[in-house]
């Protein structure tokens, strides 16, 4: 009774969705239960999902992030699950998921499901199961709780489109930053086709933001969190210019919510044109603040990519430092007076401070005092600033060995 | 010098139907002594609190967002949160009604930290709260133990009744429970933690998945720790098995990899 079938089930298919680097829930609005409904259940809150505990490789776990099955029909190389590899299969039934998505809702465990799947038959059999699993939750369980759908790229359009009414938000993993590496990685999937889908999503999703359609009715909830995708890092040879253009092209031309991107990481029976060590998890971090300077500090990415080496980011400096040390003569900049686009330049102050810099401005002027009261980094602030009453000595920004002091270990936070 | 002292927990309406009065009658935050329930020493300097004339009109009115973060800071369980409250509305009133937007002021940032603690403690409720479920009256009734750092459970009683509306359950806590009947909330000072379940029929599922999810490739303990950190383990069932996933993860990961080599090893040979 201990091993039961549904528990052994559960450990084969949450193991397989791991290496999914995507765990948090995204913005989809809010939504909860109406005062009439006596049925249904959950509620989305507005902002980004609640981490409802974390596991030792610090992963914040806000859904239950499974794998319908993880039988495949594709033999992609990176995949624990491809045909190819010889590992425990299972297969979870429609009833299963819906039910262990509410069990664990109801006990607080779980913002809601991150459902994804090996392909079995083919990609429209699996796809119409997805969309079952989906629908049965909210329209027999009125389940308001978040649902995110892995699509499959080569599914229907119609299915796609009905897995949209049902989910907040759906992704297609682009999984390798160019098309010769998904050849080569990815036999059966085409980069064409991910895109189409995602072109697809992408037209369906901004018509239903509109609020009424031609004929002025309403149109329901259409993936309303958006689309994200994955890529693997360092499993092919692609360097850190080539993943950044695809990110960025990525966000303005399939107006993709977030890309994640997954140091790869050995798996089991792993494919022999594998590397067999794993990729850097700094290299990861590095391409996350990258990704964040381009989307919240307006950097443009020739910018982040200047002076690299062989078009990696640095691995000892943070990309916005790297970018200081490169433009010293912008330094030192004056707190007291640098518009909102520089203050989001200095190496160590974020969002946060930066806001909290122009309000204290706005009655008065800081002094030294004031940045150590905000437990602002000091170290790392000191060559680049100025206020009232300091000023970097005239030498700091100009040795030649900055860099190295800049060089302090960091703690490492994930933007996951 | 003028000592008051605050009965309830946290103590948020006592607080303000003091601190309005206080304020109407000009009376300045160094003339009191507040005093909560969690420290009922008696001040033998203080004089009992005067009568004030309760008539006095108020021109004084704060934004919204102020209210809130003061009854959130009130939610703390610091001895100085009802003296800190006050002078803040104090300064408001008569030194600066932008006070909040100077961020390094002493006052400004003492009060900061502890509306920022309490939020936190609050949010950590509805992440880390574990229900478990037992029969009652032929229906499921869902019970949940939890120790929150401060007096943080009445913040966050809304979201429970929104998201668990058709539900029926009581949320325990040391200080105080909450019982939700589908319809209406009770709240029920000291309640019994005998109350709480022992177990749970999908308890089990949750601490499979829980082991399963982890990648033991990547262990970052102190990323965990500081998200979640140990005072909050009484309230998780999961965290039993945190050690042990730890302390097997690079075993594990250099085993997997040792595998993958021996086996390529061994075809290169063939």
């Amino acid at each position: 009774m201990d091993y039961d079938k549904l528990k052994i089930k559960l450990e084969i298919l949450s193991d397989a969705a791991k290496y999914d680097a995507s765990c948090a829930s995204g913005t989809a609005g809010k939504r909860k239960a109406s005062a009439q409904d006596k049925k249904g259940i959950g509620s989305l809150t507005g902002g980004t999902g609640i981490c409802h505990s974390f596991t030792p490789d610090g992963r914040c776990i806000s859904l239950l992030k499974i794998l319908m099955t993880n039988n495949c029909i594709y033999d992609c190389h990176y995949c624990i699950n491809r045909i190819s590899s010889d590992i425990r299969r299972a297969r979870f039934t429609v009833q299963e998921v819906v039910d262990l998505t509410l069990n664990f809702y109801k006990r607080n465990y779980i913002e809601g499901l991150f459902l994804s799947s090996g392909i079995i038959k083919s990609p429209d059999y699996t796809m119409e199961s997805m969309v079952r699993i989906a629908k049965s939750l909210r329209l027999d369980h009125g389940f308001k709780g978040y649902i995110h759908l892995k699509t499959i790229p080569n599914a229907s359009p119609e299915l796609q489109a009905e897995a949209g009414l049902y989910a907040d938000r759906l992704s297609i993993n682009v999984e390798m930053p160019t098309e010769i590496s998904l050849a080569k990685y990815a036999p059966e999937k085409d980069q064409g086709n991910i895109h189409s889908s995602m072109n697809k999503l992408r037209d369906k999703i901004t018509e239903h933001k509109l609020d009424r359609s031609h004929s002025g009715r309403k149109l329901p909830r259409f993936s309303p969190g958006g689309q994200s995708t994955q890529m693997i890092i360092g499993a092919d040879p692609s360097d850190d210019k080539i993943i950044l253009q695809r990110s960025v092209q990525l966000y303005n031309d399939q107006k993709l919510r977030r890309v994640y991107y997954s140091a790869f990481s050995p798996i089991p029976d792993a494919s022999e044109v594998l590397p067999l060590k794993p990729a850097p998890l700094i290299r990861e971090h590095r391409l996350y603040q990258a990704d964040w300077l381009l989307r919240f500090y307006d950097f443009q990415l020739d910018e982040i990519l200047q002076g690299t080496k062989d078009n990696m980011l640095e691995l000892h400096h943070d990309p916005k430092m790297a970018w200081a040390l490169n433009n010293r003569h912008v330094f030192p900049l004056d707190l007291n007076a640098a518009d909102k686009s520089m203050l989001l330049r200095v190496p160590g102050l974020g969002v946060t401070s930066v806001n909290k810099i122009l309000s204290i401005r706005r009655y008065g002027s800081l002094s030294w005092h004031d940045l150590v009261k905000m437990r602002l980094p000091l170290d790392k602030l000191k060559p680049f600033i100025c206020v009232r009453d300091y000023k970097p000595p005239l030498h700091l920004l100009d040795t030649a060995h900055l860099s190295e002091m800049m060089r302090k270990p960091e703690q490492i936070e994930l933007f996951g | 010098m003028h000592s008051i002292s605050i009965k309830t927990i946290p103590g948020i309406d006592e607080w303000r139907e003091h601190a309005r009065l206080l304020l109407a009658n000009n009376i300045p935050p160094d003339h009191i002594i507040w005093q909560g329930d969690d420290n009922a020493q008696m001040n033998l300097l203080a004089s009992d609190m005067p009568v004030f004339s309760v008539d006095k009109q108020i021109n004084f009115k704060i934004s919204a967002q102020i209210l809130d973060m003061i009854n959130t800071a009130l939610c703390h369980n610091g001895p100085c949160r009802f003296d800190l409250c006050y002078r803040l509305l104090w300064r408001l009133k008569h030194e600066n009604k932008n006070l909040l937007a100077l961020k390094t002021d002493n006052d400004v940032l003492a009060f900061q930290k502890l509306v920022k603690a309490v939020r936190r403690d609050a949010y950590k409720i509805t992440a880390f709260l574990r229900f478990r479920e037992v029969e009652k009256d032929g229906y499921p009734y869902f019970i949940a133990w939890y120790e929150p750092e401060f007096f943080s459970l009445e913040l966050k009683l809304d979201f429970f009744k929104t998201r668990f509306k058709n539900m029926r359950w009581s949320i325990l806590t040391p200080y105080r429970a909450a019982h939700w009947n589908g319809e209406n909330l009770f709240l029920e000072d000291n309640p019994d933690p005998a109350l709480y379940p022992k177990d749970d029929k999908i308890e089990q599922y949750w601490l499979t998945y829980y082991a399963s999810i982890f990648n033991p490739a990547r262990p970052k303990k102190n990323a965990m720790m500081s998200s979640m950190p140990k005072k909050y383990w009484k309230n998780m069932p999961e965290s039993i098995l945190i050690n042990n996933l730890l302390k097997n993860s690079q075993a594990q990961a250099k085993a997997m990899i040792a595998r993958d080599q021996a086996s390529r090893q061994k075809s290169d040979e063939i």
